[in-house]
């Protein structure tokens, strides 16, 4: 029911329906403005983000072909847009691909800080998020089209341009740099 | 027994590992508790991270895209509202130039984007208003302008309030076009109006004005009979003749020897009443006069720096009053936050006499003078100055009334435009942004303001800048008290009840604030930084915002 309703939605957005594509911003804003915002950090960006994404839809619907819902193809097209942005902000410097030490994905040091715990209060969780916004570019892009968008490593390889098994290094490395964040905050 | 890496067991508790090697992983962690532990405690940080991502569900404050998109002026529903407004503002124009032709008053008519003799006379006038300035001191030219800011303000109120009464589906969806459409209403003369302009503005003893009068001149004269009410702005504003609705004046003085079957709302430097009002009187004046023939149908509610009461009010008299004058008579209690009251020998109170004076020995009371009730009579500076207005009624009366306004033009501006509401509010977190923004449009707006002004063509946008920018300087405070509400309540889902919550909260806090011994100042000239910053920089976003569609 709501699929089918949300197919006569799109439809009817790609006819440059006003009050659908409407129907459409009420219902996703939030989840894209939350990508926007932790992809580029600032409020501000991510407004901006998100205007244009919501902006650009009308074009950008002509190439959904409904294999992949809905929700999933919008947030890939806001992690495209927000991408964009960044690359546009480094000025063509490929911030997101680079990685200090290569690919290597040697085993980790014991001294390595151990997995973060399920955290439960919310003010923990902001200040995970706190953390994850302090990440450097490179690490919090992957971390939160995976934990944020739910993409696989190779749709995330694919919207960073880089190869599928360095995804998951990049993840790792971000885990690890996070949770020495953390380990900081809290000692 | 060979474990597996740490970020081995990472890419096997994400879900990526290929099909062959995960298969090895897995019987792997049947045997080896240690891997599986680490998966496990992988797998929960993992549901954590998501979780601590997802929880952040704001929605941008700030022109949502719905704007956005009608703002592209591709979808149908933006382009039908264009044609509508377009279509009701030259039909509007045809019939205003039909009915009222050439006798537009210019201190409206200017801003009439339809009407090209709004622009001649616009300049022929400002001549006019400009000899007037430096032949007359100018106070034609600024009853005007004062007439046409109140007009303004009043329609807004009105335009605000009917839309608000109208519910969401009749409001147009675009800010923007909300914001031309308000203008351009206010630009429109209404139709159950008649208006009248110049330098003297008179109705004839024999003459009788069927619809609501608006009149703005130097001096204003009503003799004959105004069926509806009268707005009259002037330097002098004289009623001998009849209004039967309302009288709301704004002027140096204002007479009224005639009759006034409403009520009566003035400003004035100086109101003499010796005619009869049927109901109430509110005023504000520094000369307030009820002459022994007037007559006071209900009662007086006034400020004034001299008040004095001579005539007759059915019921009670409340004034808050620098000198304080009765020797007429008052139907019921009579009411006094002052400095003096004198109450001579022919005075007399049907009801209570209630007064707050600074000292006791300012209350003369005459030997024939009755008071009906009881005497309730006080004095409020036992202790320095400073402190007595923490303890006077009129103070937190005035605070309370100044918190309620300031709510209520929130709640207008949020309903009328929440995505700019939200994004001024939002302004105010980057801190010293608007704190400097705040700064220099704080002192180089007016410097601006004079500068085109004194081109004398640019007056009418000096005097809208000057509008625009007293306004944002009201706003200021609001901006600033919203966040600082949304700092404290930290509202999981910003709704609009949050945000009117947190307005209260702030303005709560931030008046308290204003008086803190010494800080206070300082307190309150930053939250006019922080808010004009905000309001700059949501303007210039606003204005910048299109350019990206």
């Amino acid at each position: 029911m709501e699929g089918q309703e949300l197919e006569t939605l799109i439809e009817r957005a790609r006819g440059r329906d006003a009050e659908a594509l409407g129907e459409i911003y009420r219902r996703y804003v939030r989840r894209v403005f939350g990508l926007c915002r932790h992809l580029l950090g600032s409020w501000e960006s991510a407004e901006d983000a998100t205007s244009e994404v919501f902006l650009k839809l009308q074009r950008s619907l002509g190439t959904y072909d409904g294999s992949t819902p809905f929700p999933a193809w919008l947030l890939r097209v806001a992690g495209n847009h927000c991408i964009d942005m960044l690359r546009r902000r480094q000025r063509g410097r490929q911030v997101m691909v680079e990685d200090r030490d290569g690919t290597a994905a040697a085993a980790a040091p014991s001294s390595e800080p151990s997995p973060l715990g399920a955290v439960l209060s919310s003010e923990a969780r902001a200040r995970v998020r706190e953390a994850i916004a302090r990440l450097p570019e490179n690490y919090r892009v992957p971390l939160v089209l995976r934990y944020y968008s739910e993409l696989s490593y190779d749709e995330i390889a694919q919207q960073l341009g880089v190869e599928s098994g360095h995804v998951g290094a990049l993840i790792f490395r971000a885990k690890q740099e996070l949770r020495r964040k953390l380990r900081n905050v809290q000692s | 027994m060979n474990c597996y890496s740490e970020q081995s067991c990472a890419v096997f508790a994400d879900g990526e590992m290929a099909a062959a090697e995960a298969r090895r992983l897995q019987e792997h962690l049947e045997g080896c508790a240690h891997c599986r532990e680490l998966v496990e405690r992988l797998r929960v940080e993992n549901s954590m991270l998501a979780e601590s991502l997802h929880e952040m569900a704001e929605a941008p404050a700030v022109a949502p895209a719905f704007s956005g998109l009608r703002s592209s002026w591709r979808s149908r529903g933006a382009w039908l509202q264009v044609i509508g407004v377009t279509a009701v503002l030259a039909l509007s124009a045809m019939v205003y130039t039909g009915l009222e032709g050439l006798g537009a008053p210019a201190a409206l008519d200017w801003l009439n984007p339809l009407s090209l003799g709004g622009r001649v006379n616009l300049v022929f006038s400002l001549c006019a208003y400009l000899s007037g300035y430096f032949t007359q001191g100018g106070t034609a030219m600024l009853s005007n302008y004062a007439a046409l800011v109140c007009w303004i303000s009043l329609l807004l109120l009105l335009l605000g309030s009917s839309a608000l009464l109208r519910g969401r589906r009749w409001r147009l969806p675009h800010p923007g076009l909300r914001l031309i459409v308000i203008l351009l209403t206010l630009s429109l003369p209404g139709f159950a109006l008649e208006r009248r302009n110049g330098g003297l503005v008179a109705v004839g003893v024999n003459e009788t004005v069927d619809d609501t009068l608006l009149a703005t001149g130097d001096t204003v004269r009503v003799d004959g009979v105004v069926n509806g009410d009268v707005l009259a702005f002037g330097r002098a504003v004289e009623v001998s003749g009849t209004v039967k609705g309302d009288l709301l004046s704004w002027a140096q003085r204002v007479t009224v020897t005639g009759t006034v079957e409403g009520r009566i709302y003035s400003f004035a430097q100086t109101f003499d009443l010796t005619g009869q009002v049927d109901h109430s009187l509110y005023g504000a004046a520094q000369t307030l006069e009820l002459d022994s023939r007037g007559r006071v149908g209900e009662g007086i509610l006034a400020a004034a720096s001299d008040a004095s009461i001579d005539g007759r009010v059915q019921r009670g008299v409340w004034l808050g009053a620098g000198g304080a004058e009765v020797s007429g008579d008052i139907g019921r209690e009579l009411a006094v936050a002052g400095g003096t009251l004198t109450l001579a020998s022919t005075a007399r109170v049907g009801g209570d006499l209630w007064a707050r004076v600074r000292q006791l020995k300012d209350v003369h009371i005459a030997e024939g003078a009755t008071i009906a009730g009881k005497r309730d009579i006080q004095q409020t500076a036992e202790l320095t100055v400073r402190q007595s207005r923490y303890r006077s009624f009129g103070f937190y009366l005035w605070q309370a009334l100044w918190v309620a306004a300031a709510m209520l033009v929130g709640w207008l501006a949020l309903a009328l435009f929440p995505g700019f509401v939200r994004g001024s509010t939002q302004a105010v977190a980057s801190g010293w942004r608007s704190l400097g923004l705040g700064l220099g449009v704080l002192a180089g707006v007016p410097l601006a303001i004079l500068v085109i002004a004194i081109t004398v063509v640019g007056i009418p946008i000096s005097l809208i800048g000057l509008a625009v920018y007293l306004v944002a300087l009201y706003l200021a405070k609001i901006w600033v008290a919203a966040f600082l509400g949304r700092l404290i309540l930290k509202p999981a889902e910003p709704g609009n009840r949050d945000w009117l919550l947190g307005l209260l909260l702030g303005l709560l806090i931030l008046t308290a604030g204003g008086f803190i011994p010494f800080l206070g100042g300082l307190v309150r000239f930053v939250v006019l930084c922080l808010g004009l910053g905000a309001f700059a920089w949501q303007v210039y976003r606003t204005i910048k915002q299109p350019a990206v569609a």
